[in-house]
C-alpha cells in the first residue's frame, strides 16, 4: 500500500492528521505533510484506509498493491 | 435566463423548516435538483442541492465565483479573503492561514478552557439554564474578540451588530437591504477605530498580526485589513455558537449518544465531526456564475446567484450511507461542514477546539441533561443558532 497527497486539491481540512496522526502532520498552515507518495508500514495501514475514507476533497491517494 | 429552473414552495426561511431541515434536502435532491426557492432573500436565485453539484461548485471558483455580489451582508467592499477569487485569493489566504493553523490553537486551548469553566461554575449548581444565552454565545464570541484584539467590554455590542447583519428583524426584502447596509456601516466604523489604534502601536492580537503581513513582500492595505476584520466578524461571532447549539441540542434529545459523549471524551472529536455532518450548522453558501453553465441536467445562466447547499450534501444518500443515522463511528465521514474547495472555513481549526474544549467541560460538570419539560426547539433559518436551548439536569 502507498500513500501521497495530492497538494493541488488538498485545502486543509485536516482530517487525515486528525485520523492517521502517525502517517500525517499539520504543517505551518495547517495543511497536510508529507505529501509525496511512500510505503505505508502494514501497522499503519488502518490509518491510511481512514484517512483515504474522510478527506473531503478526495485528496489523500491510496494505492493499494496487488502482488 | 434560469426559466428552465422549477420554483418550489420551500423557502429554507421559515422557522418551521429550520426544526427538519434534512427532510427538505432529501425532497430537493430528489425532484427538483436546481430550483429557485420563495424565501424573500432566496428570491432570484437558484439552490442547488446534491452532493456532485455542491462539489462541482465548491471546487470551480473561476465558473462558481464567491464574489461580494454573491451575498449581501453589508459590505461596501470584498471581504478578504472569502469574497475574492483565485489568483488574488490565494496570496491573501496564504497570509492568514498560519494565524489559525492547528499549531496555533493548541496555544489559546488552556484560555478557552478558563473561559468555559467560569461559564459552566455561572449554571451548574442550578439544574437548569439556557444553553445558547449562559455558554454557547459567550464562549466563541469573548474568545473571538480577544483573539482579533477587539475591546472585550464591547463583546454584547458587536454581538448586537452581527445580528443585524446575519438575523435583521426586516419585514420586507428592501428593508433587509436598508438595514444590514446601515449595521455594516456601523461594522466598519468599529474597525477602522481599532485598526487606526493598532496601526499606531501593536498588540498581541491577529489585527496587529495581519498589519504587519506582507503579502507579494507588500504590506496590505489599510482597507484589506479592514476587510479581514470584517470577514472575521461576522464568521467569528455566530458559527461556533450555533454548532455548540445544534451539538448539545442534538445531544439532549439523544440520550444514548449523550451517555457515550459522557463516559468517552475521547470520541467527542468524531461526535463534532459527525453532527458537523448530520446538523450542518452553516448549511448554506452563495456563489454567483461567471458563464453559462448547466448541473443536475439544468442550464444555469451567466450571474446567476447560487445557494449551495452544504446540508444537503451531507445528507445526501447517493454518496452516504445511512445518512440519516448520526453514527459516532462513521467509517467514511467526507463532510462539508467547513465548506470545501480553496474557501475551506479559514477558521475550522479554532471551530473544532473551541467544540471540543467546550464539549469536554460541559460533559465533566452536567454530563446527565435533557430538554426541559415541553420545549419545542427554535432554530433560526441560515446559521442555524437554537436561542431556546433550555436545559434540565
Amino acid at each position: 500500500m502507498r500513500i501521497r497527497v495530492d497538494t493541488e486539491l488538498c485545502q486543509g481540512h485536516g482530517r487525515c492528521y486528525m485520523l492517521a496522526p502517525d502517517l500525517f502532520e499539520a504543517d505551518d498552515d495547517g495543511y497536510s505533510q508529507p505529501t509525496a507518495e511512500r510505503p505505508v508500514p502494514s501497522e499503519l495501514a488502518d490509518q491510511a484506509r481512514r484517512a483515504f475514507m474522510n478527506c473531503p476533497e478526495d485528496a489523500v491517494i491510496l494505492t493499494e498493491e496487488t502482488s | 435566463m434560469t426559466d428552465a429552473a422549477p420554483d418550489s414552495h420551500y423557502t429554507l426561511e421559515r422557522p418551521e423548516e429550520a426544526v427538519d431541515p434534512q427532510s427538505i434536502y432529501r425532497d430537493l435532491r430528489d425532484n427538483t435538483p436546481v430550483v429557485q426557492l420563495s424565501g424573500r432573500s432566496t428570491t432570484g436565485t437558484l439552490t442547488i442541492s446534491r452532493h456532485e453539484d455542491v462539489m462541482t461548485a465548491l471546487r470551480t471558483p473561476e465558473l462558481f465565483s464567491s464574489d461580494s455580489s454573491a451575498v449581501q451582508i453589508g459590505n461596501t467592499r470584498p471581504l478578504v479573503p472569502l469574497q475574492v477569487d483565485p489568483p488574488h485569493h490565494s496570496k491573501h489566504r496564504k497570509a492568514l492561514d498560519p494565524l489559525f493553523a492547528p499549531k496555533q490553537m493548541v496555544k489559546y486551548e488552556p484560555r478557552v478552557r478558563e473561559l468555559i469553566r467560569e461559564l459552566i461554575d455561572e449554571v451548574a449548581d442550578n439544574g437548569h439554564c439556557n444553553f445558547h444565552n449562559d455558554i454557547a454565545e459567550p464562549l466563541p464570541s469573548t474568545i473571538f474578540v480577544e483573539l482579533l484584539g477587539l475591546p472585550v467590554s464591547r463583546v454584547d455590542e458587536f454581538l448586537a451588530l452581527k445580528d443585524g447583519i446575519i438575523r435583521p428583524p426586516a419585514r420586507s426584502l428592501e428593508e433587509r437591504y436598508e438595514m444590514v447596509k446601515a449595521t455594516g456601516q456601523k461594522i466598519y466604523a468599529v474597525l477602522e477605530e481599532v485598526v487606526e489604534a493598532r496601526m499606531a502601536e501593536r498588540q498581541d492580537d491577529f489585527l496587529s498580526t495581519i498589519i504587519d503581513a506582507k503579502v507579494d513582500g507588500q504590506p496590505l492595505s489599510r482597507d484589506d485589513v479592514v476587510d479581514i476584520g470584517y470577514l472575521f466578524f461576522l464568521a467569528g461571532l455566530d458559527t461556533v455558537s450555533a454548532s455548540l447549539d445544534c451539538i448539545v441540542a442534538y445531544l439532549a434529545q439523544n440520550p444514548d449518544h449523550r451517555q457515550r459523549v459522557a463516559d468517552d471524551p475521547a470520541i467527542i472529536p468524531h461526535a463534532i465531526e459527525e453532527l458537523l455532518r448530520y446538523e450542518s450548522p452553516v448549511p448554506i453558501v452563495p456563489r454567483i456564475t461567471t458563464a453559462d453553465t448547466e448541473m443536475s441536467g439544468c442550464p444555469i445562466a451567466e450571474g446567476s446567484r447560487i445557494t449551495v447547499l452544504l446540508g444537503s450534501a451531507n445528507t445526501d444518500e447517493r454518496v452516504w450511507d445511512n445518512p440519516n443515522q448520526v453514527d459516532f463511528d462513521r467509517e467514511s465521514n467526507k463532510h462539508l461542514g467547513f465548506g470545501g474547495g480553496v474557501h475551506r472555513c479559514l477558521g475550522s481549526h479554532l471551530a473544532r477546539m473551541e467544540l471540543r474544549v467546550a464539549l469536554e467541560e460541559w460533559h465533566d460538570r452536567v454530563p446527565d441533561y435533557r430538554l426541559a419539560d415541553g420545549l419545542e426547539l427554535r432554530y433560526s433559518p441560515g446559521i442555524r443558532q437554537v436561542d431556546n436551548l433550555e436545559l434540565v439536569w
